[in-house]
């Protein structure tokens, strides 16, 4: 049985025995260096080494009494039993000198450790590829960057591909040489970077060793091993090597260790990367990966991997080699959780959450008291504030399943259906564009409105979005707004809001930060080429429809798009290279649907999306920003919410209930000392402002006056029906100041990030009529409770459940009062100046 | 002479070298005398203005925003195709069409570019890549350069330092608003929207308090706000409500400067300026335009014309000549010459553009359609020269023959008459670099050295 009153720290039946349980409260202080160890282990264990140069890497971590892992290999003593296969010194590097199988012992803190090492062939050169011997110098170095040569159009003429994904052109760039335009295929006169006859003079050693200049700097050094490997290379004629796509032996996997874990300030941790061969071998590619912090505040990380923390935060060291790129999860904190407390997860999400944040040594703050979670999930449900007197019922009610009845019972009210509208209406982008398609906009809205109030499969809804089209689908209206009448601007918000992939740099060139090609690019927008509107002068309506040739019927039948580079024709493609077959080219878009829900970047882009609705940020944070260098900082917790959704068919409202159900949800937003600095381990709430509508319609209930909206002249003019909430109108048909100062989407592109403050959006507070005229208006709450000769007291206590949804501290409510009693003869004044000072406070503006 | 480092100094060598050569296609084929002569009117107009050198940095822009893309072979740069003839200007050297009689008198402190060349086609898309130099693209908003100027130089005397007047568009819904805005730098930096001001019922909403909220009011106000927000805020402070507070001040000293509602109040000028300006929406735009500038604010568009007025496909000479001329001639010569008597030239940019150019051959309807490859615009002030010619066209017009003029070369000039870094990236939430004054070729825009 859960109880959730105030925290409960009783062990039930669903406790996490099975990850606590090597937990035990312990005292003692904790030093960042030569703490006592409980144990010591040897990372890799059971390493294998096979080829030349026989090299392994091993750190050595020893776990002291708090809990707390570290790095001691600076503090071990290594043996080896026999010193005849090989050497290993302070670092950890060994490198052997025979084949055959040795025993490593690492002796520290009073603690042994002891690991098997097998060695192969230990003189055999591992076959050469120029994939991954030269290539992985080229990526290690930073010479394929971003910023460097593997930016766009290259530098210096030199261009290579990004992350070393596409070899056979680097190779091509390097020995024949070339020149790149963004817009053209045109060639230049080409150089070779190599030198055939002079090796030692080619432009790939010159320039990175600086003996010649070079705009990024020194690179290898003259003599060194990469710089060895290059000479050789060229004076062995350059060669391509096994095609390790064929029969050539490939790197299949590579992990990095530790893949987590938690350092304090100032402590350092070596990385050890291992590459997992087709061939069943290994190779420790420690020393040939490219090293990349993802927030060098809170930890940086050298050439050769070492990690070093910086401040109290968490981020990703990136790892990266041609074909491959991984990351791993460091937490910085101040010291150990010396008594995480047992805790009871409600589902998966606690488990997952609460798993992470005891690995990671990080409290979890409070459970959040009743007025805080009836605000929070009011708000996060059904953008509306509860009144006061359900606020004073709440927290009266001493039933244990309270919270869960409220959230059903929010679940199925029909403002849960408003506000999702909304919501959904943002993304979705349900407007107009002239006057004839307002009518079609309704439409089109009030489908997204029927389809919440169903509870339609969200993989539906977004079907019959992508795929609409003829003359009676509402959902074709989307089709209408302005600016979306190309392929380059259809296809890629689709992606980016069904997907969660940002696809649309690669419209011009072959995407900077990601693999995706032009091509493929240009793929999915000829899945559109033969979109078109057939207008019908005398209905008005337009029909949507895919037509092949492109709308006009006499055009020879194609449903291709040219990519404006390669002037090339494009089929449709899916992104996996497969190509809608000609048959189906009379429905594309039909396709391109099935194909988008099917997909199982959906099922994790939508499930990462209505996550960041209750937490504001999504387990990959942008929501639409999925790529490989910005990782999930829950994988396990994210893969179980996207198959949990899509096993429930992607019923919306089941995944949302088991969002607020969670204890993750109902944490307090009040941190502690231990987690204040965490931004994405959901140890606490984060506090969100309100969107403009919400804002809105909470300063007229608070305030309980009515806002009257009007539609526009080029939507007919008039008033809307008294009673027209802000969260049911749309910025083109009801224009509204207070809205747009406060950051209300005109739904002309995707909502943008929450609402910033500005300069407007203050003005508005101080002067305009919905914090001046509003709070004092005849019928209003204000103005009714003075006429009924209520008294300041209780004036107070209403205001602040209305607004607040709790009561006013016993020092607020006595400094309160005591202003108000000094003004006696400017009590309406003062009061109204109360209920400003409400309306104005942050607590108000923000959801937390 | 010497050269120095000190760009000021060498500005003015330049000036003096490059006045004679500014454009190497044209010779101004000024005398001696005559050039003398000019420079004694430079000087006079500096003297006017209290200076005895001019300033090197501007401190407000005005931008006489022309929407729907003015006709370059109608207004300063008339080739034989153009259906105009053409008037000498107060700028030797400088011959605009006819039907500009009264900023022809002006154009010794205007400058003008006729080598303008951009590629967006469309009017949504060529706004914005005027207004910011970039192409627009799906994965990025860019802020225009209201925002930059207003980022950069900041707030004046409790000005706003961004404000467009009027509403960009009330016909259809193209998002033209976007393209004023400030993007992706933050909404702390969008210009803020005024209604036109030649209604009757012209007011600022949220420019006055009301009446019922005296100064005890405001000061019971924040002492109730300090004691309400203390709870929370003990509990959770975030970056954000410092940046709230901060624009909160900023707000209150706004509204609580008589100086600030007097800048917006239009019934501080006399009838004989609003009639000179005109009783129209351009002109009222134009002049609390230069009423603002001249209290503060950083960066303002007059503009007011209806919907893409100048987008003449159809009867051109007929609208140009009926309506749209007289507008702009009475308006920006009224500016320029209030500009000049109140010596803000000198610390005023005034730029007067569309969002492209037209077509250099006429439509079956009598007019002209779009045309960005080769176009003109105006631009003087701040220090900016004026009665320069940059670069030029072919014959038709059509096609630059002499020294294209990227928009971030342009705005490179008016970023280094402010005194603002003009090489400077901004990074982009997708982790793009983003220059705030695009050149051609994905480089950093230049300075005009003809004009600065």
């Amino acid at each position: 049985m859960t109880h959730w009153k105030g925290v409960d720290r009783k062990v039930t039946a669903i406790a996490l025995a099975f990850v606590f349980g090597s937990l035990t409260a312990v005292s003692g202080e904790s030093e960042p260096a030569q703490k006592p160890l409980r144990s010591l282990r040897i990372v890799p264990s059971n390493a294998a080494i096979w080829g030349a140069p026989p090299i392994q890497h091993f750190v050595v971590i020893g776990r002291s009494a708090d809990g707390l892992e570290q790095d001691v290999t600076s503090e071990v003593q290594f043996t080896l039993s026999d010193s005849a296969l090989g050497q290993i010194d302070r670092s950890g590097k060994f490198v052997a000198r025979g084949s055959g199988a040795v025993a490593l012992t690492a002796k520290a803190g009073g603690q042994t450790a002891k690991t098997t090492i097998r060695i192969e062939e230990f003189e055999k050169p591992r076959p050469f590829t120029f994939v991954r011997d030269i290539g992985g110098i080229l990526t290690k170095r930073g010479c394929n960057d971003t910023n460097c040569h593997g930016g766009v159009k290259g530098r210096g003429g030199l261009r290579l591909s990004i992350f070393g994904i596409d070899p056979r052109e680097d190779y091509k760039w390097i020995v024949e040489g070339g020149h790149f335009r963004v817009l053209t295929t045109e060639e230049n006169p080409k150089y070779s970077r190599v030198n055939s006859k002079d090796p030692e003079k080619s432009l790939l050693l010159l320039k990175p060793t600086m003996s010649v200049a070079h705009g990024g700097g020194l690179r290898l050094e003259a003599g060194s091993e990469d710089y060895r490997a290059i000479l050789n290379w060229v004076r062995e004629g350059a060669p391509y090597g096994e095609e390790p796509e064929q029969q050539g032996v490939r790197v299949e996997r590579v992990e990095v260790i530790p893949a987590e874990a938690v350092l304090q300030e100032g402590q350092r941790l070596q990385l050890v990367v291992t590459g997992y061969l087709s061939n069943g071998k290994r190779e420790d590619l420690t020393e040939k990966v490219r090293y990349l912090s993802n927030d060098e505040h809170v930890v940086d990380v050298s050439d050769t991997g070492m990690v070093t923390a910086k401040t109290l935060g968490e981020t990703h060291i990136l790892v990266r080699t041609p074909g491959h790129t991984l990351s791993a999860d460091i937490g910085v904190i101040q010291g150990p959780v010396r008594h995480f407390p047992k805790l009871q997860a409600r589902n998966y999400i606690d488990e997952e959450v609460l798993g992470k944040l005891r690995r990671f040594h990080v409290l979890p703050s409070e459970l959040s008291g009743d007025a805080e979670f009836l605000r929070r999930v009011c708000l996060d449900l059904t953008g509306t504030l509860p009144p006061p007197h359900r606020v004073r019922e709440f927290i009266a009610d001493s039933n244990p399943q309270k919270r869960d009845r409220l959230i059903d019972a929010l679940l199925s009210s029909p403002e849960f259906v408003d506000y999702w509208s909304f919501r959904f209406g943002d993304l979705l982008r349900a407007t107009f564009v002239n006057s004839l398609t307002i009518r079609g906009s309704r439409a089109y809205q009030n489908w997204i409105a029927n389809s919440l109030a169903t509870n339609k499969p969200y993989d539906q809804l977004v079907r019959e979005r992508i795929a609409a089209q003829g003359f009676s689908a509402p959902a074709r209206n989307f089709y209408y707004v302005a600016e979306l009448t190309t392929t380059e601007v259809l296809m890629p918000e689709l992606i980016r809001l069904f997907m969660g992939r940002r696809i649309e740099c690669a419209q011009c060139h072959n995407h900077p930060f990601e693999t995706w090609s032009q091509n493929q690019y240009w793929g999915l927008a000829a899945f559109f080429a033969g979109y078109t509107e057939v207008r019908d002068a005398q209905v008005g309506n337009g029909l949507i429809i895919d037509v092949l040739g492109g709308g006009h019927v006499d055009q020879p039948k194609e449903m291709r798009v040219a990519n404006p580079r390669t002037k090339e024709k494009v089929d449709p493609t899916f992104l996996d290279g497969t190509k809608l077959p000609e048959k189906e080219w009379m429905d594309p878009r039909m396709h391109l649907a099935r194909w988008a829900t099917s997909h199982p970047y959906f099922a994790e882009a939508s499930a990462n999306r209505v996550w960041s609705f209750f937490f504001g940020r999504g387990l990959v944070e942008p929501v639409d920003d999925f790529r490989s260098t910005n990782p999930v900082s829950h994988p396990k917790l994210l893969q179980t919410l996207a198959k949990d959704f899509r096993d429930s068919s992607y019923d919306l409202k089941r995944l949302m209930k088991t969002i607020v159900q969670s204890r993750t949800y109902q944490l307090s937003a009040t941190p502690n000392a231990s987690n204040k600095a965490d931004k994405s381990a959901y140890s606490h709430a984060q506090a969100r402002p309100l969107e403009a509508a919400v804002l809105l319609d909470a300063v007229t209930q608070v305030t309980g006056s009515p806002e009257a909206f009007e539609f526009h002249r080029l939507a007919g003019d008039g008033a809307a029906t008294p009673g027209t909430r802000a969260i049911d109108t749309i910025a083109d048909i009801c224009p509204s100041q207070f809205m747009d100062n406060f950051g209300r989407s005109t739904r002309k592109a995707l909502p943008a990030a929450s609402p910033q403050p500005n300069l407007l959006a203050s003005l508005h507070r101080m002067a305009g009529p919905a914090y001046n005229e509003k709070i004092v208006r005849e019928g209003g709450r204000l103005s009714e409770r003075m006429a009924k000769l209520v008294s300041d007291e209780q004036i107070l206590d209403e205001f602040y459940l209305a607004a607040l949804t709790r009561f006013p501290t016993p020092t607020e409510k006595a400094e309160l009062l005591k202003v108000l009693s000094e003004r006696p003869t400017r009590r309406k004044d003062t009061l109204a100046s109360l209920v400003w000072a409400i309306l104005n406070s942050r607590e108000f503006a923000y959801n937390h | 002479m010497k050269r120095t480092e000190c760009y000021r100094c060498l500005g003015a060598a330049l000036a003096r070298r490059d006045f004679l050569r500014a454009g190497t296609l044209s010779f101004l084929g000024m005398t001696l005398p005559d050039f003398l002569r000019f420079e004694s009117v430079q000087a006079r107009a500096a003297t006017l203005a209290g200076n005895s050198l001019p300033k090197a940095k501007a401190q407000a822009v005005i931008l006489v925003w022309l929407e729907g893309g003015l006709s370059q072979l109608e207004s300063w740069d008339v080739k034989a195709n153009g259906a105009f003839k053409t008037i000498p200007t107060s700028a030797p050297g400088i011959q605009v069409a006819e039907i500009f009689p009264r900023i022809a008198q002006h154009m010794d402190k205007l400058s003008v570019i006729r080598s303008m060349k951009t590629e967006e086609r469309n009017h949504p898309q060529g706004t914005i890549q005027t207004l910011t130099g970039h192409r627009p693209i799906p994965a990025l908003k860019f802020p225009s350069v209201g925002s930059i100027v207003a980022k950069e130089a900041g707030s004046r005397n409790n000005m706003p330092p961004f404000v467009i007047v009027p509403m960009p568009t009330e016909g259809d819904f193209f998002n033209y608003q976007e393209a004023y805005q400030a993007g992706f730098v933050g909404s702390e930096y969008d210009g803020m929207i005024l209604p036109d001001p030649s209604r009757p019922d012209f007011h600022l909403p949220d420019l006055s308090l009301p009446k019922s909220v005296s100064s005890d009011v405001i000061a019971d106000r924040q002492t109730l706000l300090r004691i309400v927000d203390r709870h929370f805020r003990q509990k959770e402070e975030l970056a954000e409500f410092a940046k709230m507070d901060a624009f909160d001040e900023q707000a209150l000293k706004m509204l609580l400067d008589p100086q600030v509602k007097k800048a917006f109040d239009l019934s501080q000028e006399s009838e004989k300026t609003k009639d000179r300006y005109g009783r129209h929406r351009v002109g009222q735009s134009m002049l609390l335009a230069r009423r603002l500038v001249e209290a503060g604010c950083r960066f303002v568009t007059a503009a007011g014309y209806k919907h893409g007025q100048w987008d003449t496909h159809g009867d051109m000479e007929q609208l140009l000549r009926g309506t749209l001329a007289p507008l702009l001639d009475q308006t920006l010569s009224a500016l320029m010459e209030d500009l000049t008597q109140r010596g803000l030239l000198e610390s005023t940019v005034v730029m007067v553009s569309g969002e492209f150019g037209r077509t250099p051959v006429i439509n079956p309807k009598g007019g002209r359609d779009h045309w960005p490859d080769c176009w003109s615009l105006l631009v003087g002030g701040g220090g900016i020269a004026g009665g320069r010619i940059v670069g030029a066209s072919d014959k038709e017009g059509a096609y630059v023959a002499d020294r294209p003029v990227a928009v971030g070369d342009l705005y490179a000039t008016i970023y280094k008459a402010m005194g603002i870094d003009w090489t400077q990236t901004y990074m982009s939430p997708i982790a793009r670099p983003v220059y705030i004054a695009n050149g051609f070729d994905d480089v950093p825009g230049n300075p005009l050295k003809e004009l600065i």
